[in-house]
């Protein structure tokens, strides 16, 4: 009698076990039997939000399968809702459905292989860039010179005679007696037109 | 006025160096679009890369439309399989029906040929089948488990398996005559 009662009570789990997983294929074996606690009440609740969050909805535009209104979406819930119930844990839910649907139903790609130049290309990027900068602020600017090598107002050409026209140029259109500038005439004003004078000013 | 250019003129020889940095940058970005796109050049669009080619079809036990007794995976063994995800409500599915109709006619005895039905309902799909014919068994997925399973992310789908039970190809587009004898070469060997 105890063992009839027995088989009945293993009959009614796996009629149970059935009945959850649905008609079709049994998780167990794509993914291996459930490795983590079977979860209920608010516990489940909050796991399911937290899986299906990491989960892209197939039919949507990047949305996750926690936020998307669609029907696949929510039967794509429900059906994590029953694996988790059962016991299968985080990792082998998103191998379960990456086996359909590839890598792309991840939102957050595992770093491995090509993926790892989604998290470093960003980085590299950035220290390309800093790079870039400190070549660019550390180059010698040739075509900009030096302000001390810049002519003084009175600097004048070496050649006496295109020294004494500039000369001539100045005192016509700035004014200046003998073409030399008020600031020159102020410090010393007994100084002669010096051609070389004030190219060093 | 007096002001000479300075001199220090920038001659092509210093220059140089930058100019091929540049162009050497520039290279490696063509090389890289070319490689790209010489890769993928043979490749046909409709061609959607499922991890599931290559790979055993998913188990299901679906009931038919109309019927009581669910229609098994393991049931289909020893005949290729052509299955095709569709909805009453999706045009695309409607123009591959003639294709799928007279195929499912004219290669029954070699072939099952089975639609799964997509987000929909038994009373519309009896409908649909009233008026445009059904040579073939539709079966329905309520929980849409079989197409979550089979990756399905639209209709209209369709997957080639073998004999053996292994997708050999995935159609992600209305089947024509060409399309489908294509994909069938896959699994009639």
């Amino acid at each position: 009698m105890k063992r009839m009662a027995g088989a009945v009570v293993v009959m009614a789990a796996l009629a149970a076990g059935a009945a959850a997983q649905g008609p079709g294929e049994d998780p167990a074996q794509v993914v291996g039997p459930p490795r983590g606690p079977r979860l209920e009440g608010a516990a489940l609740d909050a796991r399911v939000k937290e899986v299906a969050g990491l989960l892209r909805c197939p039919v949507c535009q990047g949305l996750s399968v926690a936020d998307s209104p669609s029907t696949m979406a929510s039967n794509m819930r429900a059906q994590v809702k029953e694996l988790l119930a059962a016991g299968y844990d985080h990792d082998q839910i998103l191998a379960y459905y990456e086996r359909s649907y590839g890598e792309f139903v991840r939102l957050k790609p595992p770093l491995r292989g090509v993926n790892w130049l989604v998290w470093l290309a960003p980085l590299a990027g950035l220290l390309l860039g800093a790079a870039v900068i400190a070549w660019a602020l550390r180059a010698p600017r040739a075509a900009v010179a030096d302000v001390a090598d810049l002519p003084g107002p009175d600097a004048l050409p070496a050649d006496p005679s295109l020294a004494r026209y500039v000369l001539r140029v100045r005192e016509r259109a700035y004014g200046w007696p003998d073409g030399i500038s008020p600031a020159r005439a102020a410090a010393s004003p007994t100084a002669p037109a010096d051609p070389a004078a004030g190219n060093r000013a | 006025l007096a002001a000479t250019a300075p001199s220090s003129p920038a001659t092509p020889a210093a220059r140089a160096p930058v100019n091929r940095r540049v162009l050497l940058l520039g290279l490696v970005v063509v090389a890289s679009l070319l490689a790209v796109l010489l890769l993928n050049l043979g490749r046909d669009p409709h061609t959607i890369r499922s991890p599931l080619v290559g790979r055993p079809a998913p188990a299901f036990a679906l009931v038919p439309v109309g019927g009581s007794a669910p229609v098994t995976s393991d049931g289909l063994r020893g005949r290729p399989v052509v299955l095709n995800f569709w909805a009453t409500w999706c045009a695309p599915c409607l123009e591959e029906h003639e294709t799928l109709q007279r195929t499912a006619s004219a290669l029954g005895r070699d072939v099952h040929f089975l639609g799964v039905v997509y987000e929909d309902e038994a009373d519309r799909v009896k409908a649909f089948q009233q008026r445009y014919g059904a040579s073939y068994p539709s079966l329905l997925d309520p929980e849409g488990k079989a197409a979550i399973a089979y990756g399905v992310a639209g209709v209209p789908e369709t997957y080639f398996i073998d004999a053996a039970g292994v997708i050999q190809a995935k159609y992600g587009y209305p089947l024509n005559a060409e399309t489908m004898a294509e994909n069938l070469r896959k699994i009639r060997r």
